[in-house]
């Protein structure tokens, strides 16, 4: 972080006050945007602590996002619990879902874990395209409302607020845990996992613990969204989604929570400014910058701004 | 019973068609370690690059067919060549690789859904519609013909395999890349040729599948997943496991498809489920690797 202690929490405070104020300038259709890619920001951020810390080439973010999203809507609506039980139920079935598909996936490693998590979340798709009135269908669930929460209604700028108390709330402990004794430990599994283990390092509880974390942080994602545009549906949570959060972490720099951010925002807005203007040839743009990066800049754009300030830095 | 031997005919030629698609992984996977997800779309513009040779420019299959193989060996030399040639001399992680081939299949989708659109293109089969018998054994001659095509495949890279003093280069790079190297085995060349073999191979794959239905360009991804599930099915190691793990793969699908009592839309996840059980209980598939090695 560098500079003096004080500097430090100042920036934290001078970020948060600038993403809660924006919500209360922005027009409806910019704020739609603003809430969303806030969405993909904490999904980023959680993403890569998966991907880029602990190294487990998961495709079954967006799939937990998707369970949370689903599960809290169904138990409100069907099973008509009240606002406080559905969140923690859904949050529960998604640690006992991650729990269940790590443990499984521990013996997996790079590309086998992709394909059995992608397995995984096709399978999510097929249920949820099959579920009948439960999960809505292709159509999926829509005509809901948050419940008022202590008589309050909570929507537009409001509602946004939320979004962004979940992604301080993830960037928030993610930083700690990352500066923690676990943090190297999932580090050293990325790096050498026979080594970590030489050292001591339980790579399998390690790899289980930070899988289901991520995961449960990726539903409580999913929840918020749920409530953005009062629908889900499939497609949001499908596997062509999950592959641009890989590419966004790769892009702005896997491994670096800052990275993460800036993949995401910059990958994000420059989809929805882009793609009404020049359609598909955003996406072919999209990845020839995704393989430029792994080719020319395998730390990403928070490698070549450090690059570039360390050199700024050398010439004064 | 004649409309279960139909099925199986039919069947037998999906199967052959996810054989194809795992025999292409593997071809890139046994000597590099590289996954390359990109095979799907390698698959898809095979299928367009038959369109356009045999009903655009109208060459007969028989030179429409080589014509689009070789094609598709030349793109495949060329993407070794370009982006995954330059991490391995980098010395770049092994995730790396198949990262930036995941980045080509973006741009392979892209370019070729900006050039063709997203519509479907029909492609005739050389030996048209007309129903064909053969003894109790009935179906479409495409049915037939992919059979006969991916047997020849096959029996092709088992004899290179077997036979010839390249086939056994790549079982070296694939067993012990240092030790290849040291006995003098041109990694590079090998490198580049598996990447140039498999892209034939998914190109034979694709335009193959399309006479069955229809060109177009969201045909890579299934195809992409399903040759993967086939190739765990039947092992990594051994060019037999592709074929058996495409088999088993169609046969799991179609019979699902055709005597469960369940909705279509959920005999979908018949693919996706086989692979989880097969990474999860026998993760070096049906095949294991030849001898102790």
């Amino acid at each position: 972080m560098g500079g003096a202690p004080a500097q430090w929490w100042l920036r934290w405070v001078a970020a948060t006050a600038a993403l809660c104020v924006l919500p209360f300038v922005l027009q409806p259709y910019e704020l739609d945007l603003y809430r969303k890619l806030l969405f993909w920001v904490a999904l980023a951020v959680s993403y890569n602590f998966l991907f880029g810390i602990t190294g487990q080439m998961a495709l079954s973010h967006f799939a937990f996002a998707g369970i949370g999203g689903y599960t809290v809507v169904i138990l409100l609506t069907q099973a008509d619990l009240g606002l406080g039980p559905a969140i923690v139920a859904a949050l529960l079935l998604a640690a006992v879902l991650a729990f269940i598909v790590s443990f499984a996936a521990t013996r997996l490693e790079g590309f086998y874990l992709a394909l059995a998590t992608l397995a995984f979340a096709q399978l999510l798709i097929i249920v949820l395209d099959e579920g009948g009135t439960l999960t809505g269908g292709t159509g999926g669930l829509t005509n809901y409302a948050l419940p008022t929460v202590l008589g309050l209604r909570i929507d537009g700028p409001w509602y946004a607020l939320v979004m962004v108390g979940v992604l301080l709330g993830t960037l928030a402990i993610l930083l700690r845990i990352d500066r923690s004794w676990f943090g190297r430990a999932c580090r050293a599994v990325r790096d050498n996992s026979e080594a970590a283990a030489a050292m001591g390092v339980d790579v399998a509880r390690t790899k289980i613990v930070a899988f289901t974390l991520t995961s449960v942080m990726a539903a409580a994602a999913g929840m918020v969204y749920a409530f953005f545009d009062n629908t889900v549906n499939p497609p949001v949570f499908g596997i062509e989604n999950a592959f641009l959060l890989l590419f966004m972490v790769i892009v702005g720099g896997s491994g670096s929570h800052a990275g993460a951010i800036v993949g995401a925002v910059l990958l994000k807005m420059s989809q929805d400014i882009l793609e009404p203007v020049v359609g598909h040839y955003h996406a072919l743009g999209f990845g020839i910058v995704v393989v430029a990066a792994i080719l020319f800049q395998p730390k990403g754009l928070i490698g070549a701004w450090d690059n570039f300030r360390r050199r700024m830095k050398a010439r004064r | 019973m004649t409309d279960l031997l139909e099925l199986l005919l039919s069947a037998s030629a999906s199967g052959c068609i996810y054989g194809l698609m795992a025999l292409a992984y593997l071809l890139i996977l046994r000597p590099t370690g590289i996954v390359n997800f990109a095979v799907g779309e390698w698959a898809m513009i095979g299928a367009f690059a038959t369109v356009i040779l045999s009903m655009k420019l109208g060459l007969p299959s028989v030179l429409a067919i080589p014509g689009a193989a070789l094609v598709l060996a030349v793109l495949g030399w060329l993407t070794e060549w370009s982006v995954v040639r330059p991490l391995v001399v980098r010395g770049a992680g092994h995730l790396a690789p198949i990262l930036v081939l995941l980045g080509m299949l973006v741009i392979y989708h892209q370019a070729m859904l900006l050039y063709f659109g997203g519509d479907q293109e029909p492609l005739d089969g050389p030996f048209g519609f007309r129903r064909v018998e053969l003894g109790p054994l009935a179906g479409t001659p495409q049915s037939f013909f992919i059979i006969v095509a991916t047997v020849a495949v096959f029996g092709a890279v088992w004899l290179f395999f077997e036979r010839t003093v390249w086939g056994k280069s790549f079982e070296a790079v694939a067993i012990n890349r240092r030790a290849a190297a040291l006995m003098g085995i041109n990694l590079r060349l090998v490198t580049a040729l598996a990447f140039a073999g498999g892209a034939a191979v998914a190109g034979l794959a694709g335009l193959l599948d399309a006479p069955r239905g229809s060109v177009e360009v969201n045909m890579a991804l299934p195809l992409a997943i399903q040759g993967f599930s086939a190739l765990v099915i039947g092992g990594v190691h051994r060019v037999e496991g592709a074929i058996l793990g495409g088999i088993i793969l169609a046969f799991a699908e179609d019979l699902t498809r055709r005597y469960a009592p369940i909705p279509s839309g959920l005999a979908l996840g018949v693919t996706p489920t086989l692979l989880i059980v097969f990474l999860l209980v026998r993760p070096t598939g049906l095949l294991r690797a030849k001898a102790a090695g």
